[in-house]
Order: C-alpha cells, then sequence, then structure tokens
C-alpha cells in the first residue's frame, strides 16, 4: 500500500547542493506558510492593538477571549454542528451511493454500463453553477404534506401541519452534495473497485454469497483505502461550501460555519481578531479529517484515480 | 497491513457517533420550549379535571385538544441587519415580543447583509417563505409587490392606527393602487461626516460651497491626510456621490426621473455631474484604493485620525469609536448652483410580511408590535435612527439627530438612494459604470453611452 | 498499474443483479443533476424574471444579448468574465501543476524536514473559501497589509503603491494567486505519491546509460507520472470552475467587473437584476467552456477503456 512515508535515508553528510536545497524549502515553506500564520497570531491579539499598529505587527498584548468569544457570541459552535449535520450524512451518503454504483460499473457488464460510467465521468467537471436555479426551484417543490413526524425528526421543522419543502432543510442541502459528489465518487471508486483480483469474488460467489454479500463483506472492505482517500477530498469540498448553503436554506440556525463566518463579519466588522478565532475554529474539522486520513489519501486516490 | 480497514473502522465509527450525538445536542435549545409547553397543558388540564370527573375517555380527549390551543406557532422572521448597532436593536426588540407572546415566539434569521440582498429573492419564492423580512421601502418593495410577493397589510395600518400615527409620507410610499404593503419603522439622513478636531487644525469651516469643498480638500491633502474616506467594494458607496452631484447641479426632479428611465444618460447634464466629480480626483479628494474596502473598513482611518470626511447615512455613526463619537459631526452636502432646488437622500427601512407566509397572523402582530409606539422608541434609543411613528417623544432625540431632521426639513424634496430609486439592473449597470469611472474617469462618454443603452433596454420593455 | 481484470460474467441468464446497485444512485444522479442541466438549458432560452408562473420562449435572444456585448468600448461583464474564466483555468492548469510537480521532486530526496514541508505547503487547502478570501484580503490590504508593507521595506515610494485588490489591472491576478496558494500543496501530495511509484532501478539504469537529470525527467518521469497529471488536470478544472466563493468574498467582480467571472455573473443576473433566464444562459455558457475539459478527458478515458 503506497502511503507518503519516505523510504527512511541514510543519513550520510549532504553535500552543498542538498543543503542548499533544504533552505530554499525553509525559505519557501515559512513564506507560504506567512499568511496562515498571520491569522494565528491575529487570533490572539485585540482589536485596539491591531488598529494601532497594523494586521502584521509584532503584537504588544496577547488574549485567549477571542476563541470563547467567537464560540459564544458569534454562534461558531452552532454552525459547526449544522456543518456536520449536514457534511456527515451527506458523506456516507455519497460513498454508499457511489460504491453501489461503482461496484456495478467495475465488476458487471451490463446494457448501459459505458454510457452511464461516462455520464458520471461528465459530471465531475460539471459547474455546479449550472445547477443552481433549478435546484432551488427543485428543492422548493418537492413538499409532502402534514408532515409533522417527518419534520419534527428529520427536517427539524417546528411547525406542525404545515407544508414541508426540502427548500430550507438539510436535507434539500445534503441531497445535492450527495447527487453533485457522487460522480467524481463513482469515477475514483470504480477505477478502484476494478483492481481488486477477481478471484476473491469467484471463490465468495461459488461459496454461495449473493451480490450483495460480495459487495457488502468483500469489496467493501478492500475498497477503503480508495474510500478513505476519497473521503477526505470530500469532506473538505462539502463541509467548505457556502452557494447552496445560501441558496437553500433560509433559517439561520441550519446555516453551516461557512455561512457563519460570512455572518460573523457581518457582526464584528472591524473585530478582525474575533472574526479570525472563529474562522480558525471553523477550519479545524478539516484539519482533524485531513490528519487522521492522510495515510489513505494518497496512497487511495491515485490508484484509484487514475490507471 | 491488516491495521488498515480497522483504522479506518475506527475513525469512520468516531465520526459516525459524533453525528449521532447531534442532534441530541440541537435539542437543547428546542427543549426549553417544549417543556413550557408541557407545563402549560398540565396546569389547564388540571382545570379541565376540576370542573368535570367523568369518564377517564373524554378527559383524554379534552387533554388533546387544549394541548392544540396551547400549541407553539413562531413567527420566521429574516432579516438583513448584521451590523453590530442595529443587530443589538433588532434582537432586543425580538426578545421583547417573544417574552410577551409565549405562544408565537420569533425565530430570528440575520443573514449578512450584502448576501441577505440576493438571497431574499429565494426566501420570497420559497414555500413557505419567512413570514416576515427586512427591506427597502420604495422601489425596491415594488419590484416584489409588483410581482404579488409581498402580502398586503391596510388592514394592519387600519386597525395599528397608522393612518393617524404615521405621517402620510410613510404611507404614500408604502402603497400601491390603494392597498399597503410595507411597514416604515426607521429613516435616515445622509450628509457628509468628518472629524471636528481635524477641521479645526486646519482653521476648514465646513464647507457650503463647491469651492470651499475643492479647497477643504486641497489644504488637507496638503497636509498628507486623506481628505475624504469610502469604501466602494459593494458600489453602492459611490451612488451617494453621483445622487448629490445630480441633485445639486440639475436638482432633484431630473434625478428621480433619470432613475424612473425618463430621462436619457447620454444628456449632456448627466455628463455634467461626472466632469463635476473628476474635480474631486483632481484635488485628490478621495482614499486611495477605495475598491479595497467595504463601507466599514473605510471608516477606520476616519477613527484613527487620518481621514477628515465621509459621505454617508446616519448609520456610519455604528462603527465610529465611542472615543471619538463627540468629535464627528456633519454638514450638508455643498451647494453647487444656488438656483437648483435642494434634494436630501433620506432612505427608509421598513419590514413586510411575504406572500407565502406560513404564519401571516403571527406575522401581522409581529409587524403591529414593530410599528408600535414602544418598539419605536426603542430603535431610537438604541439605534439612533429616525423614528417614522409620530408619537416618539421627540426630547429622546440627541442634537445630531434634530439637526438631521431639521436638514431633511429644509429640503424641497426628498429620494430614497440611487439604488432604491431606480430597478435592480438599472443600479447594477449604474453603480459598475459609476465603478469604472472611479478607475478611469477618462472614459465618461463610453459609460454614459452604455448606461444609455441599457437604460433603453431596461425602460423599454415596460 | 491497474491489476485490473476482466469482470467474470454469468452468460447463461440475463444478470439483474447489476440493475439493483445502479438504479438507486442513478435515480439521485438524473433528478438532481442530469434533469437540472437540461431545464438550464431550457431556461437560458426563455426570459423568465424567477417569479412570474410565465415565462416567454425567446430562442437564442439571452445568448445575442450576451455575445453581442463582446468589443464596445467599455468590457461588458459578460467580456470580462469569460476573459476571467478563461485565464483563471489556463493558469489554473499550468502553473500550479508546475509548481506541485517541482517541490515533490524536492521533496523526494529523502531531505531532513521533508515531512514538515509537505505539512506545511499542503495546509491552504483545508482552508475553506471564507478563510483564505479572508487571510488575503489583510496580505492584499493597500493601507495596512504585509505586501504593500514588504514592498515599502524594499524602498518602494510610498504614495505609488499598488492597490491590489482596488487595481482593476492586478485583481484578477491576486485573486487567481490567493486560489493558487490553496492549490499548489495538493498538487504537490498528489505528485509525491506518484513519484513513489517511479521504479527507482529505471532511474539507476537511465543514470548509467548517461541520460543527464533533464533527460532523466522528461523521458522517465514526467510520463510515468501521466496518470497523476491527468488527475491534477481534472482537479484544477473543477476548482477553477469553483473559483465563486474567493471572487464573492474578495472582490464581488469588482472594481468595474474586473475580477467577474461566469459564476458570479449568473449570480448576479438571477438573484440580483431578477433575469433568470439570461444567468441560465450565462451559465450555459460556462458550461461549454467546461464541455471542452470534459470531451477532452471523456476521450482520454474512452481510449484506456477501449484498451479491455
Amino acid at each position: 500500500m503506497a502511503s507518503i512515508n519516505p523510504p527512511k535515508p541514510e543519513r550520510k553528510g549532504l553535500t552543498t547542493g542538498q543543503w542548499l536545497m533544504v533552505l530554499f524549502l525553509l525559505v519557501f515553506t515559512l513564506v507560504y506558510m506567512l499568511p496562515f500564520l498571520g491569522a494565528i497570531v491575529t487570533a490572539f491579539r485585540t482589536p485596539d492593538d491591531i488598529s494601532l499598529n497594523g494586521f502584521w505587527s509584532i503584537p504588544r498584548e496577547i488574549t485567549f477571549r477571542n476563541f470563547p468569544e467567537a464560540i459564544q457570541r458569534g454562534g461558531v459552535s452552532r454552525f459547526l454542528l449544522n456543518s456536520f449535520i449536514i457534511t456527515i450524512p451527506a458523506l456516507i451518503g455519497t460513498i454508499i451511493l457511489s460504491s453501489l454504483s461503482a461496484y456495478a460499473l467495475a465488476r458487471h457488464r451490463f446494457a448501459g454500463n459505458k454510457f452511464i460510467y461516462f455520464m458520471y465521468v461528465a459530471g465531475t467537471m460539471l459547474p455546479f453553477q449550472i445547477l443552481l436555479l433549478p435546484v432551488f426551484l427543485l428543492s422548493n417543490n418537492l413538499c409532502v404534506q402534514e408532515a409533522y413526524e417527518l419534520g419534527q425528526f428529520v427536517l427539524n421543522v417546528p411547525f406542525v401541519d404545515a407544508k414541508v419543502c426540502l427548500y430550507n432543510s438539510y436535507l434539500g442541502v445534503i441531497m445535492i452534495h450527495i447527487a453533485f459528489q457522487m460522480g467524481f465518487c463513482t469515477f475514483v471508486l470504480r477505477n478502484f473497485m476494478r483492481s481488486i483480483p477477481g478471484e476473491i469474488m469467484d471463490a465468495a460467489r461459488i461459496d454461495g454469497a449473493n451480490e450483495f454479500g460480495i459487495y457488502w463483506r468483500i469489496v467493501m472492505p478492500l475498497t477503503l483505502p480508495g474510500i478513505a482517500a476519497v473521503s477526505t477530498l470530500e469532506f473538505t469540498w462539502i463541509f467548505n461550501d457556502y452557494i447552496w448553503a445560501l441558496i437553500l436554506l433560509s433559517d439561520g440556525r441550519k446555516f453551516p460555519v461557512t455561512q457563519g463566518l460570512s455572518g460573523l463579519q457581518g457582526q464584528f466588522t472591524t473585530d478582525w481578531p474575533l472574526i479570525t478565532a472563529g474562522a480558525l475554529v471553523a477550519t479545524l474539522p478539516t484539519l482533524v479529517v485531513f490528519f487522521a486520513l492522510q495515510r489513505y489519501f494518497i496512497g487511495g486516490l491515485t490508484l484509484g484515480g487514475v490507471k | 497491513m491488516k491495521k488498515t480497514p480497522l483504522y479506518f473502522t475506527f475513525v469512520l465509527a468516531l465520526l459516525m457517533l459524533l453525528a449521532a450525538c447531534q442532534p441530541q445536542v440541537i435539542t437543547e435549545t428546542v427543549e426549553v420550549e417544549v417543556t413550557r409547553v408541557v407545563t402549560e397543558t398540565e396546569t389547564v388540564v388540571e382545570e379541565v379535571e376540576v370542573v368535570k370527573e367523568v369518564e377517564v375517555e373524554k378527559v383524554v380527549e379534552t387533554e388533546v385538544e387544549v394541548e392544540k390551543i396551547v400549541e407553539v406557532n413562531p413567527v420566521v422572521f429574516n432579516s438583513y441587519s448584521s451590523d453590530p448597532v442595529v443587530r443589538a436593536f433588532e434582537e432586543k426588540m425580538v426578545a421583547a415580543y417573544s417574552d410577551a407572546n409565549p405562544n408565537s415566539p420569533v425565530q430570528h434569521t440575520i443573514v449578512n447583509h450584502e448576501d441577505f440582498k440576493q438571497a431574499i429573492r429565494a426566501y420570497l419564492v420559497a414555500e413557505p417563505a419567512p413570514d416576515v423580512l427586512t427591506w427597502f421601502a420604495g422601489n425596491r418593495a415594488r419590484f416584489f409587490i409588483d410581482k404579488g410577493q409581498i402580502l398586503p397589510i391596510s388592514d394592519v395600518w387600519e386597525e395599528e392606527g397608522w393612518n393617524e400615527d404615521f405621517p402620510k409620507g410613510f404611507r404614500a410610499m408604502s402603497e400601491v393602487d390603494g392597498e399597503v404593503y410595507f411597514l416604515p419603522t426607521s429613516w435616515y439622513w445622509w450628509a457628509i461626516f468628518y472629524r471636528t478636531d481635524i477641521f479645526e487644525e486646519y482653521g476648514i469651516t465646513p464647507p457650503e460651497t463647491w469651492d470651499e469643498l475643492i479647497a477643504a480638500c486641497e489644504t488637507l491633502d496638503g497636509a498628507g491626510l486623506i481628505p475624504i474616506t469610502i469604501g466602494t467594494k459593494f458600489r453602492w458607496t459611490a451612488a451617494a456621490w453621483f445622487d448629490y452631484l445630480n441633485m445639486r447641479i440639475n436638482g432633484p426632479q431630473f434625478h428621480i426621473d433619470l432613475m424612473l428611465g425618463k430621462e436619457s444618460y447620454t444628456d449632456p447634464r448627466v455628463k455634467e455631474v461626472f466632469v463635476k466629480w473628476t474635480e474631486l480626483f483632481d484635488a485628490n479628494c478621495f482614499i486611495d484604493d477605495a475598491a479595497a474596502y467595504s463601507w466599514q473598513e473605510a471608516v477606520d482611518p476616519l477613527n484613527q485620525g487620518d481621514a477628515a470626511m465621509y459621505l454617508m447615512g446616519q448609520f456610519v455613526m455604528d462603527p465610529i469609536a465611542d472615543e471619538i463619537e463627540d468629535k464627528i459631526d456633519f454638514f450638508q452636502f455643498p451647494i453647487i448652483d444656488p438656483s437648483v432646488p435642494i434634494g436630501e437622500d433620506a432612505p427608509t427601512d421598513g419590514f413586510f410580511i411575504a406572500a407565502n407566509a406560513a404564519n401571516p397572523e403571527g406575522a401581522k402582530e409581529l409587524l403591529g408590535y414593530m410599528g408600535s409606539l414602544e418598539a419605536q422608541t426603542l430603535m431610537v434609543e438604541e439605534m439612533g435612527r429616525l423614528p417614522t411613528h409620530n408619537g416618539v417623544d421627540s426630547s429622546l432625540f440627541t442634537p445630531q439627530q434634530q439637526k438631521g431632521i431639521e436638514l431633511i426639513n429644509k429640503a424641497d424634496m426628498v429620494v430614497q438612494f440611487f439604488d432604491r430609486d431606480t430597478t435592480p439592473e438599472m443600479a447594477d449597470v449604474g453603480m459598475n459604470g459609476m465603478m469604472a469611472f472611479w478607475d478611469d474617469p477618462t472614459q465618461i462618454d463610453a459609460i454614459l453611452e452604455e448606461l444609455e443603452a441599457a437604460r433603453l433596454e431596461i425602460f423599454g420593455e415596460e | 498499474m491497474a491489476i485490473a481484470e476482466k469482470p467474470k460474467l454469468n452468460k447463461q441468464k440475463v444478470n439483474r443483479a447489476p440493475y439493483y446497485f445502479i438504479l438507486p444512485p442513478l435515480v439521485i444522479y438524473l433528478v438532481w443533476i442530469i434533469g437540472p442541466v437540461f431545464y438550464t438549458f431550457y431556461l437560458s432560452m426563455t426570459d423568465w424574471d424567477g417569479i412570474s408562473p410565465n415565462a416567454e420562449f425567446i430562442g437564442l435572444e439571452n445568448f445575442q444579448k450576451l455575445f453581442g456585448s463582446i468589443g464596445s468600448v467599455l468590457p461588458s461583464a459578460f467580456e470580462y468574465s469569460l476573459y476571467n474564466n478563461l485565464v483563471w483555468l489556463l493558469v489554473f492548469i499550468t502553473v500550479p501543476t508546475a509548481i506541485g510537480l517541482g517541490l515533490a521532486i524536492l521533496l523526494n530526496q529523502g531531505l531532513p524536514g521533508e515531512r514538515l514541508f509537505k505539512v506545511g505547503i499542503f495546509l491552504p487547502q483545508v482552508l475553506s473559501f471564507a478563510v483564505i478570501a479572508l487571510i488575503w484580503s489583510w496580505v492584499y490590504n493597500p493601507r495596512a497589509g504585509i505586501l504593500n508593507e514588504i514592498l515599502l521595506m524594499f524602498g518602494w515610494p510610498e504614495d505609488n503603491l499598488p492597490g491590489w485588490l482596488a487595481d482593476k489591472q492586478l485583481a484578477i491576478w491576486a485573486v487567481i494567486f490567493a486560489a493558487a496558494w490553496r492549490q499548489i500543496g495538493y498538487i504537490m501530495i498528489l505528485y509525491v505519491a506518484g513519484l513513489k511509484n517511479v521504479p527507482p532501478t529505471l532511474m539507476e539504469a537511465a543514470e548509467v546509460d548517461g541520460a543527464t537529470p533533464w533527460q532523466r525527467f522528461w523521458r522517465i518521469t514526467f510520463p510515468l507520472l501521466a496518470p497523476v497529471t491527468t488527475i491534477v488536470i481534472v482537479i484544477s478544472v473543477i476548482d477553477s470552475l469553483r473559483s465563486f466563493d474567493l471572487v464573492q468574498i474578495m472582490t464581488r467582480g469588482g472594481p468595474a467587473n474586473s475580477t467577474s467571472v461566469l459564476a458570479n455573473l449568473m449570480y448576479i443576473q438571477a438573484f440580483n437584476n431578477y433575469k433568470f433566464g439570461l444567468g441560465a444562459a450565462t451559465a450555459v455558457v460556462l458550461f461549454g467552456i467546461s464541455l471542452v475539459f470534459i470531451i477532452v478527458y471523456l476521450w482520454r478515458v474512452m481510449q484506456d477503456e477501449l484498451e479491455y
């Protein structure tokens, strides 16, 4: 299995050229991270310090108030929660649905196989803006009458007997993410599944396993590295979405963190440290996911994404 | 190798656990409401039981009925008031209303101001739409009224006595074909706000004429200060300059006719506006790189004492630092041609009910409160805008507010604002034109031709 | 690398199993993606305002209007958007790819501190566009941004500092640069993984044969990296067509439309100017651009598939 762990180099003395390369990389990385480091420092400063001395000055004063402040008063924790409520089901849905079709596309020959596959591949490069208006209309027209139970449970809509639509529901946002991400995911997973040796499946078939059993018990576990790889990518894509939430949600209690940050900027206009603190908290989940899954990330994607 | 799937399953399980936990956390906020409802139900049920001790079945039935009566029916209120001062007022008002009406609590959503201006399109078409929304009076509301997106509220006006309590002008701007659709709740004046201490230091008196303004720019620029700050990232701040120059040169009537598409943008009178505007660039009046800043960011130089003036609505006071609040005053936009009647920008904001509202009854109640003397007084105290309700105690007004009212009362004609007086599309093209002009003032003719082409297309359709 | 084999088939009877697998995702895909694409095509030929129940069919008028606006004295918003989208695409599939590949090669030599460099360069990728826009707005801030502070340090005349996002010529490059900043680390990581699959023996053999490093790169490494390059380009195209967020937050398409991209223009037309038909037509143009890539890419994929 591929991993980003380099083979441990034998530490002989480095040549001058190599030292220069290290020096270059060091400087490059530092400069590269400068904006990010600046943001981290800003999050610990006070607005007065910044307005007097500028963003990029040496801090005269360090404070920790910005983080709790952003989380409580700015409601970042709430927005973060919403982001999870949207991202996690969307991610799971994408993976499950994509792996279903990926399995069929990779392992079965049937009429329309290639056509469907190409449709998904083409979809990966579709600019989502083209869907903006119709999906808004669609969400607005997919409604359930008198959906009290459903409304309470799935959509978290508090009023009774009202017409409940996909518009302004978590589900509406989740659905478009699932559908939109399916193309890329199916594409990667299908190629990944093709690389699984067929003998394993044949053996299972002889043992009397049905198709679903083969998919679930044999193919899926073997595809996990690929799934982990696309998951990291999909997680960042879905988590960082801004426009779908803006168009498909109107209730502030459901806004994900990207929207919340935009509101934070309005709320605290020039209190940059607070806004930055909120932004950094909002970034944390993607950071965690990346570092947790990074091992699988690269290997899985290249093994499956390209053949 | 073997650890790979195991580890991943663990991480996935952790994430799923996280997901599973969330709904519980959500209900925490909701729970408060739920418990309250339950207790109410209980007390009522007790009373019912005391009255009639008949069959058990009946008690159950009444219980169900009672539950329906105390059912919570919230009012959904979406607003663009994302700026701190406005937000604080609105939250206070909403809290006051929700406390007084536990059965009809307000679900208040505040969306980033600039995002709201576009997202409202989705809100209004949605079913159900939010019940109550913030918006601008005048043409920007008129568009939605014409499309049947706004619920008529003549009955609320009647019931609440607003027809008597509000100046006629406010009713007129909320009315289409005899039906009232809008509740104006606050208005404010535009003027050039300035740092009194800087003016004093350089011996500048508030300019009353064009030449004085240019002279002030030259003095301040010579001293290494920014004479006038402005942030044009969201474009509309520049439109204020167009409004005032056009009104001061060509009079407010011509300005309004132009806004309504009745006058041509290639008219030499419009060109004169831009030529006059160029004089400000020549005198180095404006801050460099204005397009890099939002209107709030452009307040910073004023706060820091680097800039002296800012043509803005009264709301510019919101982000002004507390320490320098008493060093800020304002003066009327200088007179250019004394023979021309005086026009002023004085935009009005307010609320309306969406035609698709799920709870129009609750919405009307909330609106009733929003236009009430109580809410209006709170608005004046918290937000410092001017009230629309006649009954608000005028002793509440600060000297600055008094001066603002006087400024507007003196005007021969009061208009709303560029992007409120013309159509949304014309406003978009117009403000783009102004930005192109700001970038390259030599392009006036090309810009005006483009605006004229847009005008013919937009107003020709109707 | 692919060990794929021909799927084993059960030829005795028609196997219905794959359809059970294919159908649920396909239905969702058709309803949410394929259907809407066609609906947008339809909308682009109407004058719908987004509210009125009826829209009039006006054929290609919207497209005529868009393309007719090209070439006027002042570039129209559409002209800027089209140009910016193309520039963005071209820059995005070349510059970050080259830099990412270069870094990957540097970081594939077992130098000390490699891991730290990789993490540091990759970090921006996990930031949301909102955060990136925020950070770079300060970098570019003409009055207090670090860029201008650095320029001052090097003796740049104070009254002639660039306005960055406020400068009509510079703004779009400034935005693309911020976007590339996010992209490079990601591309680097993909190439690092790809380089692991280049057998060292091959390189050694070439070295023995007297190939220069330059030849070794172009003759051996680069061709072997072709699969990675493909996916890098796919992701670059996807991300550059998603440029909406960054522009929306950093400049709103300004100053004077100079940073407008088709996605923002579409949004403004539909949701600000209430011209849903025109907005849909703009989206179709954007689709047209991506179609070029879709076709090239599909063709490539098809070539691969036909080998089976």
